[in-house]
């Protein structure tokens, strides 16, 4: 009797929109579109839907975080070999609710670690999805990730290398259904943590140096199936499709692959997804025209996918500069006027700063040390200075790219970037954005791209398509830099010893946290980028850190240990000897 | 640069005789056995597929530029002293932890590579495994034509999707 009126008054509560009654403590939409009001928990990958990166938690402050210490860490697996890789990376961001921690390994295992006693992370479960390690990991470009998980109603919902979208109960880890979403065959992955948008969940493909033809797809998560797909290279008859002009159809294998989540804007109703390069990477020659929607972003409707509008940073790209990466939403008063921003830190080495309403170019600033590809942006457009219109090729700067039968090139920023996945994070508190970046330039060498089988070629589907290939034979270092996210401006700016893969995190007690390549991981003050305080965790980093509290007391939460470029440890020699490790780390004072 | 001819007409030249793959059926239990520990060292330690691909037929991208094995010119002797002292100038790796300390490789340092400088393998090999890659190497990829399913599922084993489109090819 009693059971039964708890029931009664319990489903009296909920709003029954969905096949899946959302529950106490489950994750709704109302909770992601208030996200900051929790500064208790790290709801979204971004941390909110506007790709800050900040917590307001101001426990841990530029005074006293001196005493901060390590009070547990937790290790992991993914150690896997499997495809070209020997090991699973660690790229994640933990989700972490009421004390309880979400995080991916490489091979798409999720972890859901209770730290709720503060001095023990206790694997409550793992759910190992049993991914097909060959198959997808001989289509990884670039090492094998997963940026994490999304929570939604009284799931986690995560992805897959080899392709699939899944759904798993919460409280017990039993995986509830999966949706393959992205095709190995085809040379797709998916790394990157899913956004959900109400039900819908919304990932895309990576694989733009396997001739994919890139997209955004999304997934009602009350069904498991598809609600629509939207292909960031135009087909036949769509806008855009006439900027591939090679009259093959190569737009078909064009690249534009998409690997990391998206900012949503509510008040629009209206998602920001970084594109990545057009295919093949290094032969711009095979691909004459801008080709969009590559190196572009993109303003899309979450509820069914279209496209508001595009913005290309690089037409024609010939570098593999690949904006896949995050795209902060940010107000400002501009000229008097209150302007609502999308911003982004691009790979190809400049900041903009864009209308997010209609997608008008606001400001673009070079960020990096070194740039040579063009001598600027138009202040009008923010098109680079170097782009020909009466071209179907660009030459940017001669030398700053490779072209067929052309020497290698010395391009910088190199085509890593730039910045290249690692986030951003912004302080609103201080109207700062911090870019932890990639400083350096390094070698392309094109090589004349042969057609895939289905266009009269050689090239069959899982096989690379780069055009070419890099060289790294000089040392690359990184950067942190303070930018005035309206206009670009550099408010300060640090040079880091390894250029930086790890990404950042800002938080109310002006701080910035930042791992790296050497296992240090650092603390700085948010005005000066002094470091204040710093610990070395043995082993290098590549994910970005979370902040969270439990029981009112604030923890910082970052995974280490993931294989390290060899384009880094290759050319370091006091790292040669550190180990790949797969841990958790919480630090609290 | 002509440095780095000089290395190159060194490493081009000879390869008198290819030499041929031995049939499983004469390798004793210790020659099959180097075999296999060749293969993990190129497939997983030394992870040599990441640029060369699982079928050493060569590959482009983030791997730079990587030749092909199955069509090299190179005698074993050849392609081990490669694989312990990289290639100058180019992306291939050294995997010899003291390659350029002293003069073991090419007769030349660190200093005098200067630029040419080669990047440090993901990890370091000792000789006895240099030596079974190679063995590895010429066993199941020099002068061979493109790969086969067969190859394929020798390389991945059969648990993984990885060969079906050769298979499907067929």
């Amino acid at each position: 009797m009693r059971k039964v009126s708890l029931v009664a008054i319990l489903s009296s509560l909920l709003v029954a929109t969905a096949l899946t009654p959302a529950r106490a403590g489950d994750m709704t939409f109302e909770r992601a579109l208030s996200a900051d009001k929790e500064p208790q928990n790290w709801l979204l990958h971004h941390g909110n839907f506007a790709g800050h990166r900040f917590s307001a938690l101001n426990e841990i402050n530029a005074d006293n975080v001196k005493n901060l210490r390590l009070v547990y860490s937790v290790a992991l697996g993914g150690f896997e070999s499997g495809g070209r890789y020997k090991f699973g990376n660690l790229e994640g961001t933990p989700i972490v609710e009421d004390g309880v921690i979400y995080v991916t390994d490489g091979w798409g295992s999720v972890y859901a670690i209770d730290g709720t006693n503060g001095r023990r992370g206790g694997i409550k479960w793992k759910m190992d999805p049993g991914t097909d390690r060959a198959w997808a990991g001989d289509v990884a470009c670039c090492g094998v990730n997963n940026r994490g998980v999304a929570l939604w109603k009284d799931k986690v919902i995560s992805v897959t290398l080899d392709g699939r979208l899944i759904a798993t109960n919460k409280a017990t880890g039993e995986m509830v259904w999966e949706r393959k979403v992205a095709d190995p065959a085809l040379g797709e992955t998916l790394t990157m943590a899913p956004l959900v948008v109400r039900d819908i969940a919304i990932v895309g493909a990576a694989g733009g140096e396997f001739g994919i033809r890139g997209y955004v797809d999304g997934t009602d998560l009350n069904t498991g199936k598809q609600v629509w797909r939207t292909f960031t290279i135009p087909g036949a008859g769509e806008p855009g499709n006439d900027t591939w002009k090679d009259g093959k159809e190569r737009w078909k294998h064009g690249g534009g692959s998409v690997w990391e989540t998206a900012t949503y804007d509510a008040d629009s109703d209206t998602f920001y997804q970084g594109v990545g390069n057009a295919g093949p990477d290094w032969d711009p020659e095979y691909r004459p025209g801008d080709n969009k929607w590559a190196a572009s972003v993109l303003a899309l409707s979450p509820s069914d996918g279209k496209i508001k509008w595009g913005y290309q940073y690089t037409p024609n790209d010939p570098y593999d500069f690949d904006e896949i990466s995050e795209h902060p939403l940010v107000n400002a008063k501009i000229n008097g006027e209150d302007r609502k921003l999308v911003v982004h830190a691009a790979r190809n080495g400049f900041f903009y700063a864009l209308d997010r309403v209609n997608g008008s170019f606001v400001a673009g600033k070079q960020y990096v040390d070194e740039l040579n590809w063009t001598p600027g942006l138009d202040p009008k457009t923010g098109r680079p200075l170097a782009y020909d219109p009466g071209k179907d090729v660009q030459v940017y700067a001669p030398g700053s790219h490779s072209m067929r039968g052309s020497a290698a090139s010395h391009t910088c920023p190199s085509h890593f970037g730039g910045k290249n996945w690692e986030p951003t994070a912004y302080n609103p508190q201080l109207g700062v954005l911090y870019i932890p970046s990639i400083e350096g330039c390094n070698a392309l060498e094109t090589v004349e791209q042969k057609d895939f089988v289905d266009q009269g070629g050689t090239i069959k589907p899982r096989e690379r398509f780069s055009g070419g290939g890099q060289k790294t034979t000089t040392r690359l270092y990184g950067s942190l830099k303070a930018v005035d996210p309206a206009t670009g401006e550099i408010k300060a700016a640090l040079r880091l010893d390894y250029p930086n893969y790890s990404g950042a995190l800002a938080t109310g007690g002006n701080l910035v946290f930042l791992g790296h390549a050497d296992g240090e991981f650092t603390a700085y003050d948010a005005k000066t980028l002094k470091p204040a305080w710093s610990f070395n965790v043995g082993t290098g980093i590549n994910a970005p850190a979370v902040s969270f509290a439990v029981n009112g007391k604030q923890y910082i939460a970052v995974l280490a240990g993931s294989r390290q470029s060899p384009f880094v440890v290759g050319l370091a020699p006091e790292l040669k000897n550190t180990s790949t490790a797969s841990m958790l780390f919480v630090f609290a004072l | 640069m002509g440095l780095r001819l000089a290395i190159g007409v060194a490493l081009g030249v000879a390869a008198l005789a290819a030499t041929p793959a031995r049939a499983q059926a004469t390798l004793s239990p210790e020659e099959a056995r180097t075999l296999e520990y060749g293969k993990e060292v190129f497939k997983t330690k030394a992870t040599c597929q990441y640029c060369h691909k699982w079928d050493a037929s060569g590959d482009q991208g983030y791997g730079g530029n990587a030749l092909s094995l199955r069509k090299t010119q190179l005698t074993p002797e050849q392609m081990a002293e490669v694989v312990k002292c990289g290639r100058p100038g180019t992306g291939m790796p050294y995997h010899d932890r003291f390659a350029y300390t002293d003069k073991r490789c090419y007769g030349m340092t660190r200093d005098d590579l200067g630029k040419d400088m080669p990047p440090a393998g993901n990890e370091f090999l000792q000789a006895r495994e240099i030596d079974a890659v190679v063995k590895y190497l010429f066993a199941k990829a020099v002068g061979r034509g493109a790969s086969t399913y067969e190859e394929c599922v020798g390389f991945w084993g059969s648990d993984t999707r990885e060969c079906e489109p050769m298979r499907d090819a067929k």
